[in-house]
C-alpha cells in the first residue's frame, strides 16, 4: 500500500470524523443549554443563572451555601432545602432522607434537583452568613497520635461573625485517587475573639478523605477553603450550671466556648464542669491548659477520667468510662439543687448514652445541647 | 438490482424483509427491552430515528466520498464512526427532552450503536445500490419494522409472563421461541413480493 | 465471569466518586463476581465461616461501642475503637438500605494488654457486604478484609 493511498485513506476517515464531530457538538450546544434562568432565595434574593447544573452548584456558585457533608453525591443528606417550584417528582436517591412530611413540603435534596427553569427555592435564614473563604494554614500541631490541630489564616479584611459551638466546612483538594476537592464539617476550636485566624482540631478517620489528606499531605503554608460559619449548637444565655462532656475531636467547640468565656470574663460566672474521657494518658491533651483553668477559676471544674489506665501511667484521677464517672459526680459530687444544663459534642453512641446519665440524675431533656452528626 | 417503487419498499422493508424476523439482527436489545411496553415504544422510535439519520448521513458520504476515491472497503469503519455519533447525539436529545424515558433505556440506549441492524441496514442500503430516497424510505421502514416486531413482543410476554413457564425458558428463552413463532407468522408475507 | 443484573448494577455503584470519593474496589482490575469468588475460596481455604465470622464482628461492633468513641480493650484480647462521622452510606446494591458511617479498628492485645499486629478496619456497610454477598471489597481499598487477617486478628483457627 503506497504511502499516498494511506494519507487518502485517513484524511477520509478523518473527514467522516470531523464531521460527526461537529454535528455532535451543535447538538450539544443546543440540547444542554438551558439558558439563563432566575433564582428566587427566600423572596430576597433572585439570581440569574446558566441553567443545567444542580441547585447546591449553583447557589454555592452564588455564594450561598447549602451544609454538604458528602460533596454532593446524594449520601449525607444535609442539603436540604424547600423547592417551591415544579421540578419532578422525588428521585429515588432524595427519598431516603426525607421524612413524609418533608416530602409533602417539598424539601428536596438540592444536591439532586436540576435547574433548568425559573426555580423558586427557601433555605433556613442563618445560611445567607455563610461565605467561602481561601484561607492559609499556618500551623499545624500534632496533639496526639489521631488528633492534628490545624491553624489557618483567613483572607486579609475577612470578618468572619460566628458563635462558639459552630463548624465550618474544610475542603482539602484533590490528591491520588480522589479526583476532585472534598470537603468535610469541622467544629471550631478558635473563639470568636480571634479576628485573624480560625482553629480546628482534625481526629484521623480510617478510609476519611479530608482527615487522610489532613495528617499525610496538608502542609504549612497551603491554600485551603474554608466555608463557614454554620451550626446551632452554642451556650445558651442562662444562669445554670454548664455540664460539659466531649472527647477526642469533640473537645474543639469545648475550647471554643471556654476561650470565649474568659475573653468575655464570663467564665466564672457560672458553675462549668468539663469531662474528658479517654483511654490512656497517650489520647489525652491540652491536659495542661485545663488543669490551668480549674486552678484558676473556681467555678471551672475539669474531670478527666481514663478507662484503661496502663499500670505504668501513674493515673491519679478517676477511672472508668466517661459516663460513670459523670454519673458519679452528677450524683455526689455536684449540687443536685443546682439547675444544670448539658452541652454534648461526640458520637452519637456518646451522646445517647451521656443523655441517659443526665436524664437519670434529672436533668430536663429540653436543656440538654449536642452537636449530633446523624 | 431492479427498480422497487417507495410504496412497494416501504411495505417490504416493514413485513416480508423485516429485519428482525426475517433477517434476524438487532436480537440483543429486542430481548433484553421487549419486558416492558414503555421502553420498547421508545427504544423502537429510537431505532426507527437512528436508522434514518444513519441512512442519510452515510449515503452521501458513500457516493461522494467513498465511492469517487474508491475506498469502498472503508465502508464498514466509515459507517461505525456515522452511527455512533448520531446515538451519541440522539441520546443528549432524550436526555433533555425525557429524562424518563432516558433512565429506563439505560445502557441500552448507547448499545443501539452495536445494534446489527443498523449496520446491518446501511450496508444493505449499499450492497442493493439503493439510491437517496430509496435509502431513506428503507432505512424508516426497517424501523417501523423493528419497533412493530418489539411492541408486539412486548405485549405478548406481558400476557405470556402470567403463565407457569419453565424456570430454564423464563426471560431470554420463552423470548426467542415467541419470536421464532412471530417470524414464521411473518413469513406468510413473503408471498406477497420480495425484494431480497 | 458473567454477572447477572444486581452484580452490575452493584459493581457500578462501587466506583469510587460515586456513593464514597473513594470507591469499593480499590485497584482490583476483576469483576465483582470474580472477587466474591476468590475470597470465597480463600475463606473455605482457611477454615472460616462466614457466619461465624460475621457475629464475631458484630459482638467486637457492639462491645466496642461501649467505649463511646474511645479505644477500648473487649474480653482482654482485642483493642477495638468505634467512632462515628456525619454522614450516611447506602449499600451498592439497590434497596438493601442505608448504613450509618460506624468504623471499627479491632487490634489483638498481647500478654501486656498492649496492641499487636494487623488493624482489622470495617464499617457497619462492609460488615453488612460481608453477611450478605461475601463481598470482602477489591484489592486496595481501605476496608479491604484479607481473609488471612480476619483469621489472625479474630483468632480463628479453624
Amino acid at each position: 500500500m503506497t504511502t499516498d493511498l494511506l494519507i487518502l485513506q485517513t484524511l477520509l476517515v478523518g473527514l467522516v470524523s470531523v464531521l460527526m464531530a461537529v454535528m455532535i457538538s451543535i447538538i450539544d450546544g443546543i440540547v444542554n443549554n438551558y439558558g439563563d434562568v432566575v433564582v428566587d432565595v427566600n423572596g430576597k434574593k433572585q439570581m440569574t443563572v446558566k441553567g443545567g447544573t444542580k441547585l447546591l452548584g449553583t447557589l454555592a456558585d452564588q455564594g450561598i451555601f447549602l451544609p454538604s457533608a458528602c460533596g454532593g453525591r446524594g449520601s449525607c443528606g444535609a442539603c436540604k432545602c424547600q423547592v417551591e417550584s415544579d421540578v419532578g417528582p422525588h428521585l429515588p436517591t432524595e427519598t431516603p432522607y426525607l421524612t413524609d412530611k418533608e416530602i409533602k413540603d417539598n424539601v428536596r435534596l438540592a444536591c439532586q434537583v436540576k435547574v433548568k427553569a425559573d426555580i423558586k427555592v427557601h433555605i433556613p435564614e442563618e445560611l445567607f452568613n455563610i461565605r467561602k473563604m481561601e484561607c492559609v494554614v499556618e500551623k499545624i500541631v500534632e496533639l496526639t497520635y489521631d488528633i492534628k490541630e490545624v491553624l489557618v489564616r483567613m483572607p486579609a479584611g475577612t470578618e468572619l461573625n460566628y458563635v462558639s459551638g459552630q463548624y465550618g466546612q474544610f475542603e482539602v483538594p484533590k490528591y491520588g485517587d480522589i479526583k476532585e476537592p472534598t470537603a468535610r464539617a469541622y467544629s471550631f476550636s478558635s473563639n470568636p475573639q480571634m479576628k485573624e485566624h480560625v482553629e480546628f482540631l482534625i481526629r484521623l478517620v480510617p478510609g476519611g478523605a479530608v482527615t487522610t489528606y489532613v495528617h499525610k499531605f496538608l502542609k504549612e503554608g497551603q491554600k485551603i477553603n474554608v466555608i463557614a460559619p454554620v451550626g446551632d449548637f452554642n451556650v445558651k444565655d442562662t444562669d445554670a450550671s454548664m455540664i460539659c462532656v466531649a472527647g477526642g475531636s469533640g473537645m474543639a467547640p469545648m475550647k471554643s466556648i471556654f476561650n470565649d468565656r474568659i475573653a468575655r470574663g464570663v467564665i466564672n460566672d457560672r458553675p462549668i464542669w468539663y469531662f474528658f474521657g479517654a483511654r490512656t494518658t497517650k489520647d489525652m491533651f491540652y491536659l495542661d491548659w485545663l488543669w490551668e483553668l480549674d486552678a484558676k477559676y473556681s467555678n471551672f471544674h475539669f474531670v478527666p477520667a481514663l478507662s484503661e489506665p496502663g499500670p505504668d501511667e501513674d493515673w491519679k484521677g478517676p477511672v472508668g468510662l466517661i459516663t460513670t464517672v459523670l454519673d458519679e459526680y452528677l450524683q455526689t459530687k455536684i449540687p443536685l439543687t443546682e439547675v444544670k444544663e448539658g452541652y454534648l459534642c461526640g458520637s452519637p453512641g456518646m451522646l445517647d448514652a451521656c443523655m441517659v446519665v443526665m436524664k437519670k440524675n434529672k436533668m430536663p431533656e429540653e436543656r440538654i445541647f449536642f452537636d449530633k452528626f446523624a | 438490482m431492479s427498480y422497487v417503487d417507495p410504496i412497494t419498499l416501504l411495505f417490504a422493508s416493514i413485513f416480508t424483509s423485516n429485519i428482525l424476523l426475517s433477517n434476524f439482527l438487532g436480537t440483543c436489545s429486542f430481548i433484553a427491552i421487549s419486558k416492558d411496553i414503555g421502553s420498547s415504544n421508545g427504544l423502537g422510535i429510537a431505532v426507527i430515528v437512528v436508522l434514518v439519520l444513519s441512512s442519510a448521513i452515510s449515503w452521501p458520504i458513500l457516493h461522494y466520498v467513498l465511492i469517487p476515491f474508491n475506498m469502498i472497503y472503508l465502508d464498514l469503519f466509515v459507517y461505525i464512526i456515522i452511527v455512533a455519533a448520531v446515538v451519541q447525539a440522539l441520546e443528549m436529545i432524550i436526555e433533555r427532552v425525557s429524562p424518563a424515558l432516558y433512565m429506563s433505556l439505560g445502557i441500552y440506549l448507547p448499545l443501539i450503536v452495536a445494534n446489527c441492524a443498523i449496520l446491518g441496514v446501511v450496508l444493505f442500503m449499499e450492497i442493493r445500490n439503493y439510491d437517496f430516497g430509496q435509502s431513506i424510505i428503507f432505512g424508516a421502514g426497517s424501523g417501523i419494522g423493528w419497533w412493530i416486531a418489539i411492541v408486539a413482543a412486548a405485549a405478548m410476554r406481558k400476557r405470556i409472563d402470567k403463565n407457569p413457564v419453565p424456570a430454564g425458558l423464563q426471560g431470554p428463552g420463552i423470548t426467542l421461541i415467541t419470536m421464532g413463532f412471530m417470524s414464521m407468522a411473518f413469513v406468510g408475507f413473503s408471498g406477497i413480493l420480495r425484494v431480497q | 465471569m458473567k454477572m447477572n443484573e444486581d452484580l452490575k448494577k452493584a459493581q457500578a455503584q462501587m466506583k469510587s466518586g460515586v456513593i464514597t470519593v473513594e470507591g469499593f474496589l480499590g485497584y482490583d482490575d476483576r469483576d465483582l463476581a470474580t472477587i466474591i469468588q476468590h475470597d470465597e475460596e480463600e475463606m473455605a481455604r482457611l477454615n472460616l465461616d462466614w457466619e461465624v465470622v460475621g457475629q464475631a464482628m458484630h459482638y467486637l461492633l457492639k462491645k466496642g461501642s461501649d467505649g463511646l468513641g474511645e479505644p477500648i480493650s473487649v474480653d482482654k484480647k482485642w483493642l477495638v475503637h468505634v467512632d462515628e462521622t456525619r454522614g450516611t452510606l447506602p449499600s451498592p446494591w439497590a434497596g438493601e438500605g442505608i448504613f450509618h458511617k460506624v468504623n471499627c479498628e479491632v487490634r489483638r492485645l498481647d500478654k501486656e494488654g498492649k496492641p499487636e499486629g494487623k488493624i482489622l478496619l470495617f464499617n457497619e456497610l462492609s460488615l453488612n457486604m460481608l453477611e450478605k454477598h461475601h463481598f470482602l471489597e477489591g484489592r486496595g481499598s481501605h476496608f479491604r478484609l484479607e481473609p488471612s487477617d480476619v483469621k489472625t486478628v479474630l483468632g480463628m483457627w479453624g
